[in-house]
């Protein structure tokens, strides 16, 4: 294999690597845009404190009250993570989303969020402090080697990881009768609840699950992230760039986007240089606006265009 | 033909009493917080004011979700102070030229505001800033990236004949030209909701199929909207380096959008006095929260939550409800 083409397919995998962890974030956006067309600000905030859950329970609490090894840990607290995001999730519905849904107006729970957002960056700064956390995975220092391509087995894990859960997510959406009428929800709210299907009940599941996707992201980005409570900010913006390349609401678009972001930024950081990432992906966000506002795939929906 | 006979007159009596009010407050704040800290947060309001009520045209009036008006305010900082320092042009024409420069572009945001609605704009504006930031960032070579442009001065001492000469060295000067510039600003736009044209942006929130229907050229409002808003945004950007003395990337970052936002909501979105409302409120409410220490900025956020979750309308919607009960008590009174 030549130079050029070991390039190639080495910064391929780094790009899907990188994608699958925007795709977790990004689905979440996506699916409670879906439903309820509510942008959820706070959302970055629920990866980073997944990545805190993940942090404390891998380093601290498995290894030393369970007596785990290093890598069940960081395995248990994937998990523990998700539950996290979960429970952010409903807490958010709850006080927020659901007491302001009826209302109908949407810039009013974009800024409620956006005061969440404030509230959990800073209860993380009172809690953890301005200093970054140093999250190892024990997954990093393994390497694996095909001929001159390298990876870690992180980033194994993660595509595995997330893969997995993307899949469950779209059988769930495609095949279950529950995702049929979360879709049903997402298509016509009132409709829906006329063909006895509980919109609420269902609004709520889809933040929860988009909550705890979001925690889980963080068990897995946290390791790449400089740990601050700050940092689901840098990956926030890029989710929203994705979610609008995909289509606001388009599952199949988010994650091909997604995808794709994450393999443009791994070409930008071999070409261009890493500070350039985020003007790369910005600037194909406006062309896409221009060229193609319905995202990736169109769908049947003519109000946002 | 309607006559205007039988409307009230063009400016109640009572909106004079309104302006003389504000002039009078603008004229004592100062005086009464007389500490320099006290006058450089007066400053800061009187930026976040003009910030909040350019925001609250595009948002409040226009309907157009806007979450990237931190790159106008970014716009006009840098070019101001970039045509002072390597091109030695005069402060006050450079503030001219960098608030045209933000007024432009504006213009580019508002064509995508003509194909694009709701979220979608919300997030391409949001794109508009993160790329301005980006540009800040890189461009080294004209901006300093990163490590910033130090040593600012603040706007050149105005000479009047047979006057002392006034210096904006003090933020005593300062905050009474960037709160005068605020207050005819608020003038300005508040002529002009009510005129025709107000009637305009308003048709376009409400409607757009209907307002084209009856003959308003959507792409050409937006524009009007978008590009006045933003040259009112640059302009506020050119006080902002002298006011500071550095000029660093990081005081645009897109949160500061979301502060502008937040101003815009908290007070009273689509009125005049709400986003002025906001921007006060939320300018001194973290100053006052600072014997709080860390806690200042978690009760700084839950407090935005509970007001947007208990007052739809803001903190304008308080004041209203509060005059409507006294009123009402009033008149029981006088029945009785």
């Amino acid at each position: 294999m030549n130079d050029l083409a070991t390039l190639l397919v080495q910064q391929s995998i780094n790009g899907v690597y990188l994608g699958c962890l925007y795709v977790m974030v990004a689905l979440g956006l996506t699916l409670i845009y879906g439903v309820m067309n509510q942008i959820n600000f706070a959302h970055a905030d629920f990866v980073t404190v997944g990545a805190f859950t993940a942090f404390f329970v891998a380093t601290r609490f498995a290894t030393k009250v369970l007596g785990l090894g290093d890598a069940a840990a960081y395995l248990v607290s994937i998990f523990v993570a998700l539950g996290a995001g979960a429970v952010l999730g409903l807490l958010v519905n709850a006080l927020v989303f659901a007491p302001l849904r009826e209302r109908g107006d949407e810039l009013r729970p974009l800024i409620a969020t956006i005061g969440i957002s404030v509230l959990l960056e800073n209860g993380q700064l009172a809690l953890f402090g301005p200093i970054p956390f140093q999250f190892d995975s024990p997954f990093a220092k393994e390497t694996i080697r095909f001929g001159r391509i390298f990876f870690t087995g992180q980033s194994v894990l993660v595509v595995v990881v997330s893969m997995l859960a993307i899949g469950a997510l779209y059988a769930f959406m495609k095949f279950t009768f529950t995702g049929k009428a979360l879709r049903a929800v997402s298509q016509d709210r009132e409709t829906a609840g006329l063909m006895g299907i509980n919109p609420d009940f269902l609004i709520g599941l889809t933040i929860v699950i988009a909550s705890a996707m979001a925690g889980m992201a963080g068990a897995l980005i946290g390791p790449v992230l400089v740990l601050t409570p700050f940092a689901g900010a840098t990956v926030i913006v890029k989710a929203f760039a994705i979610v609008i390349i995909g289509g606001f609401g388009n599952i199949e678009g988010t994650i091909l986007a997604g995808i794709l972001v994450g393999i443009i930024e791994a070409f930008t950081v071999q070409y261009l240089g890493s500070g350039l990432i985020d003007l790369v992906v910005f600037v194909l966000l406006l062309v896409m606006l221009v060229v193609r506002p319905t995202g990736l795939i169109a769908e049947r929906r003519e109000e946002n265009v | 033909m309607i006559t205007r006979t039988d409307r009230a007159p063009l400016i109640p009596p009572s909106r004079w009493v309104g302006y003389l009010l504000a002039f009078a407050l603008i004229v004592a704040a100062p005086l009464v917080l007389g500490t320099p800290y006290w006058r450089g947060i007066l400053v800061v309001c009187a930026m976040n004011v003009l910030l909040a009520l350019s925001l609250n045209l595009v948002l409040g009036y226009t309907g157009q979700l806007n979450l990237g008006q931190s790159a106008f305010f970014a716009i006009g900082a840098y070019v101001s102070v970039i045509l002072v320092r390597s091109h030695g042009w005069n402060f006050w024409l450079a503030m001219v030229a960098a608030s045209a420069a933000a007024g432009m572009a504006g213009l580019l945001l508002a064509a995508f505001a003509v194909r694009l609605r709701g979220h979608y704009l919300g997030i391409a504006s949001l794109g508009f800033a993160v790329i301005t930031y980006q540009v800040l960032v890189n461009w080294e070579g004209v901006t300093e990236g990163v490590r910033g442009i130090y040593g600012i001065m603040p706007p050149p001492p105005i000479k009047l004949p047979g006057l002392p000469e006034i210096s904006f060295g003090n933020s005593l000067a300062l905050f009474w030209l960037v709160g005068g510039i605020a207050f005819a600003v608020y003038w300005m736009l508040d002529n002009l909701v009510r005129s025709p044209v107000g009637e305009t942006l308003r048709a376009l929130r409400e409607d757009e199929v209907s307002a084209a229907s009856l003959g308003i050229n959507a792409a050409r409002w937006k524009a009007f909207a978008f590009g006045l808003a933003s040259t009112i945004a640059g302009l506020a950007g050119c006080f902002y380096p002298g006011f500071v003395g550095t000029l660093v990337p990081d005081a645009f970052n897109i949160v500061e959008s979301f502060t502008m936002l937040a101003m815009v909501i908290v007070g009273g979105m689509g009125s005049m006095i709400g986003p002025v409302i906001g921007a006060v409120v939320l300018t001194f409410l973290p100053e006052l929260l600072r014997s709080a220490g860390e806690l200042r900025l978690m009760i700084y956020g839950i407090a935005l939550t509970l007001v947007v979750l208990f007052m739809p309308g803001g903190i304008l919607q308080l004041v209203q409800i509060v005059r409507a009960r006294l009123s009402r008590r009033a008149g029981a009174g006088a029945s009785r």
